[in-house]
């Protein structure tokens, strides 16, 4: 039997090193950068999950992109912090063009909420393709839905009247605070997790007007659309007001879009490449009827005109958010601030490392099972001290600031364990319920980080295999072509399954990735 | 009334034929795929189909997704039963009694009662939205957010009789899954926070890492340590299945659960898992034998599983009459309503009545199309459980690692769920039950937002002058404090006589 899986260890490592040397060989013969692009998949970078409108606008561009060019797009989520986790992937591959990352407006606020000009600089703006002007709804159900009514309750009531919508800091927010400043009035932002749940504490009576698009207004007749930011009324709402029309000049041009941007330092042919394209996508009969379907209308504006308008989005959003305190506004505070949380992190660690080492040393003395137990009421108490330290950092500019509920949470779990702590001492609680083989749990832990160590360097096909005939081989399991079986078995099905059919991008190696 | 009956006669005959039969078969089975997949959750898959259904007709593309929707829920429970490791969040409550009842070698009664209760509580649900969906929408809308902090901390009082004699434990488990779900960006300021420069934490953890790791790493782990790996002798062929008294006995409960699931699901973002938690909790309370509870009762798997599944009928309520997703896989449904050129809303009974009743018909036909796949599914699950473990093990590792990934495709997620699943070991080492983490997670975005919302629109004293949410919070109180003064009188009681 031994002999067998030697044998089988043999031949693993033969292929292994087979796949290197074909690799290799044709790393060799590959042309080098020299052919016409594009010479492999375009990835189409989206910064939300799947099903959301830039993710729809994504996939369907590349639909009838591949109409034009013989190339496959293929549509990457690349979802978290407001897309920053995508454009770091777009940011941090090489400028040759093979990822195009979809963009929003909302991008824009988030990246001058976080990083400022560094990201906007990082990217090449290519095409802009959907605008989506923005507009105020209210409630017809209300006595107060006209325009008019709204501003006269407002300045009534100043710092009263209720507004709702999307997250603090967003596209809408902001829109909200320029049509206020332009006003002169002051009202509250109530944001909500999304455009939908904000529309519905609308038809509740909780607020008095939402911040939106006017598509949002369709398919609930008590929802009425107040004011359109447009230069001339919509074809498709006809009776709905412009801000100029109500006698409002300087918000005729808000409004939401959606485009495609490269890294920036792209070569100039594959910029000319993607403009090409761009028009012809644009142009196309099946792209204009889909999302005039939707209510939404097609345009396009590409360099330098895109840069111009991010840039002033940027500025707009830096002012408005330094404004409603959502920025910091002065540089010396925010810098010491930032030395402060660096300071902090480092704390932060030490203490979680002798945490760590201690937790070690009671493991190996003979007490472990009494002390173990202090241990893990230490640990939360750690956690707690920790949190409660960094929230003191938090700006505040309201009575419920970012800080009131951590620290309420805080205010419970370190009584709950001081307590806990009391009634441990007091008398034995059942003993805890530890096994023998805790080596058997260590070294397959230690298993599970070596794997994922190895799949940044052989890809998640390679080392999954490995790891569970290894796996299977620790657990004593011998039957070495069943072993083979369930491997390839679980990689076919990932593969089919992961890869291809659900987009999930499962990582290739960089040993791979480089070879190609 | 007569109208309704009417356009729901219509509905059936369009679904009674082959192609919409076949189509909610496809997307039952999917869904159950989907869900007993730990990573894969109903949304995703509902939002991955949703370009496959552009050359559909609306109305199959709808029955598509729903039937998925639908049959995720139900699938979620599948691995909660054989692994202990929930596919969806909602299941975690159903792994409570169903996992002790495979640890018995009954896996047959646990898998038999979701089945049943699952597709029970389907019905109930849909059968509501068919009905009621009008009074119950607008009733929803005027829920304010003192109401949906309140709700909240309802939900947080069951870990109090959850816990039982770990009360303490069960508590500190909670509020720091409470505490976890704070990281990142702040939802309401925009602040980040305790991310420590760390962009990968601007999002905060997410919740299927965590549950992964905290269920079945911890479970393997525990195994594992325990150093036996030899399987449950079982033979799936002689299985127990639950009689059809057993299943006669558990009415009441299936029913009361299904109500309350519907009721639940309908407030937006509340959503499955606060229903199955409180419905769990509400079903002990009022049981008889108590004392099963989490020791593998079959009325535990069957208020977790009626409540998770009846959750879906009331979330579709507000997105059909009122056009607001109350989930996300509701949410993606919108999207996908639009890209067939429909807009959801009150709007869409007066213009497409074949469509509302086309969809609501086959809900009812999915339901039923899952008691049957489901019926002769269960015989091929519970094999499961006959997997040696020396195989179960590896690709148990294999499926959290591919499904923590696939969750934002993200390392950061593969490498938490590890963490979570050592964290989880040794917290049930030391008896800390981990179920409240994930509870405190679900909850903790709920029940802060919903805090600040609150004082910002009404000030400290809103959650107390609103008789609603006054209301909610007294009876949170209580059942917060009862199991605690009831577990005292117990410890107090045998001393007395001794």
């Amino acid at each position: 039997m031994k002999q067998v899986i030697n044998d089988n260890r043999v031949k693993l490592t033969l292929r292994g090193l087979g796949i290197i040397i074909i690799l290799a060989g044709l790393l060799l013969l590959a042309p080098k950068a020299y052919g016409a692009f594009p010479e492999k998949p375009i990835k189409v970078v989206v910064y939300t999950g799947p099903g959301g409108l830039i993710d729809i606008s994504a996939r369907k561009f590349a639909g009838i992109a591949s109409k034009y060019v013989d190339v496959n797009f293929v549509v990457e989520n690349k979802p978290g912090a407001g897309g920053i986790v995508a454009l770091k992937k777009v940011i941090q591959a090489p400028a040759d063009g093979y990822n195009l990352y979809a963009c929003t407006k909302s991008n824009i606020a988030k990246f001058v909420q976080v990083g400022g000009e560094g990201y906007l600089d990082a990217l090449h703006w290519t095409a802009m393709l959907m605008a989506d002007p923005e507009c105020v709804i209210t409630n017809r159900q209300m006595d107060i839905h006209e325009w008019p009514d709204l501003v006269e309750n407002a300045l009534a009531v100043p710092g009263e009247q209720t507004w709702v919508g999307p997250a603090a800091g967003g596209l809408d927010h902001v829109t909200a605070l320029k049509i206020w400043d332009k006003y002169g009035m002051d009202a509250k932002w109530i944001p909500f997790k999304s455009g939908g749940k904000a529309l519905a504490a609308l038809l509740g009576e909780q607020g008095l007007a939402y911040v939106g698009n006017p598509r949002d207004a369709l398919g609930n007749p008590d929802l009425f659309i107040a004011a359109v930011s447009a230069p001339e009324r919509l074809e498709a709402f006809p009776e709905v007001p412009t801000f100029t029309e109500l006698g409002m000049p300087g918000l005729e041009n808000e409004f939401m879009w959606r485009g495609f941007a490269l890294k920036q330092g792209t070569p100039q042919e594959v910029i000319d490449w993607y403009d090409d394209l761009f028009k012809k996508v644009t142009a196309d009969e099946d792209w204009k009827t889909f999302w005039s379907k939707g209510g939404l209308d097609v345009t396009y504006v590409a360099e330098p005109e895109f840069s111009r308008l991010v840039a002033e989005d940027a500025e707009v959003f830096e002012y408005y958010l330094k404004k409603s305190d959502i920025l910091p506004g002065d540089a010396v505070g925010f810098l010491a601030k930032l030395a402060i949380g660096s300071q902090f992190t480092i704390f932060a660690i030490l203490l979680v490392l002798v945490w760590l080492s201690s937790s070690y040393v009671v493991y190996r003395s003979g007490y472990s099972a009494l002390l173990g137990r202090f241990m893990v009421i230490g640990f939360f108490l750690l956690v707690s001290i920790l949190f409660l330290v960094q929230s003191m950092n938090f700006p505040s500019s309201s009575a419920v600031g970012p800080a009131a509920v951590p620290r309420l949470w805080i205010t419970m779990l370190i009584p709950l364990n001081l307590l806990l702590m009391i009634r441990t001492f007091r008398k034995n609680e059942a003993a805890s319920e530890s096994g023998p083989r805790v080596d058997i749990v260590l070294s397959f832990i230690g298993f599970l980080v070596a794997y994922l160590l190895l799949m940044q360097i052989f890809g998640y096909f390679l080392s999954t295999f490995v790891f569970i005939l290894a796996g299977l081989y620790y657990l004593g399991y011998r039957n070495t072509r069943n072993s083979l079986i369930i491997s390839g078995t679980w990689i076919l099905f990932s593969y089919i399954v992961f890869y291809k059919t659900l987009y999930v991008p499962l990582p290739l190696g960089s040993l791979f990735q480089n070879l190609f | 009334m007569i109208e309704l009956l009417n356009n729901l006669g219509d509905g059936l005959a369009f679904v009674m034929g082959v192609i919409p039969i076949l189509t909610i078969t496809l997307g039952v089975t999917m869904g159950i795929i989907a869900g007993a997949t730990p990573g894969l959750s109903p949304s995703m898959g509902v939002a991955l189909l949703v370009p496959f259904t552009y050359a559909m007709s609306p109305t199959l593309a709808l029955i598509l997704l729903v039937a998925i929707y639908i049959a995720a829920n139900y699938g979620g429970s599948i691995t909660a039963v054989t692994i202990n490791a929930p596919g969806t969040p909602s299941s975690v409550v159903t792994a409570f009694d169903g996992y002790p009842l495979t640890k018995k070698g009954k896996p047959g009664m646990a898998l038999g009662v979701s089945l049943v209760s699952s597709t029970i509580g389907g019905i109930v649900g849909t059968l509501i939205l068919i009905f009621f969906s009008g009074p119950l929408a607008r009733f929803a809308l005027k829920f304010h957010p003192a109401e949906y902090f309140a709700l909240a901390i309802f939900g947080l009082t069951t870990v109090a009789s959850l816990g039982g004699k770990n009360w303490n434990k069960a508590f500190i488990a909670a509020m720091f899954g409470l505490l976890l779900n704070t990281i990142g960006i702040d939802p309401i300021s925009g602040v980040s926070r305790f991310t420590f420069g760390l962009s990968f934490l601007y999002d905060g953890f997410a919740l299927i890492p965590a549950l992964i790791g905290l269920f079945a790493l911890s479970e393997i782990f525990k195994q594992l340590e325990g150093g036996n790996f030899a399987n449950l002798q079982m033979d799936a062929g002689k299985q127990e299945w639950p009689s059809a008294s057993a299943y006669w006995k558990l009415k009441n409960t299936i029913l009361r659960s299904s109500f309350m699931g519907t009721i639940i699901g309908i407030f937006p973002g509340a959503g499955a898992t606060i229903a199955a938690f409180i419905s769990y909790d509400v079903t002990k309370r009022l049981s008889k034998k108590p004392e099963e509870f989490g020791k593998g009762s079959m009325e535990g798997v069957a208020a977790a599983e009626g409540a998770n599944s009846s959750s879906v009928g009331g979330a579709l309520i507000p997105l059909l009459t009122l056009g607001i997703p109350g989930s996300a896989s509701t949410a993606v449904l919108i999207g996908a309503l639009m890209i067939h050129d429909l807009t959801p809303g009150p709007q869409l009974f007066i213009s497409n009545p074949d469509i509302i009743y086309g969809l609501l018909a086959s809900l009812l036909l999915a339901n039923i199309i899952l008691l049957v796949l489901g019926f002769f599914g269960s015989r091929l699950w519970i094999k499961v459980t006959t997997i040696p473990k020396t195989v179960l093990f590896p690709l148990i590792f294999a499926v959290s690692i591919i499904g923590s990934f696939a969750v934002r495709n993200s390392f950061f997620d593969v490498a938490a769920c590890l963490a979570f699943g050592v964290f989880g070991w040794i917290l049930r080492r030391y008896n800390y039950p981990v179920a409240p983490i994930i509870l405190g997670m679900v909850l903790g975005n709920i029940a802060e937002t919903n805090f600040i919302r609150a004082v910002m629109m009404g000030g400290w004293t809103v959650f107390f002058t609103r008789p609603l949410s006054l209301g909610m919070l007294v009876v949170a109180a209580a059942s917060f404090a009862v199991p605690l003064i009831q577990a005292r009188k117990q410890k107090q009681s045998p001393e007395q006589s001794n």
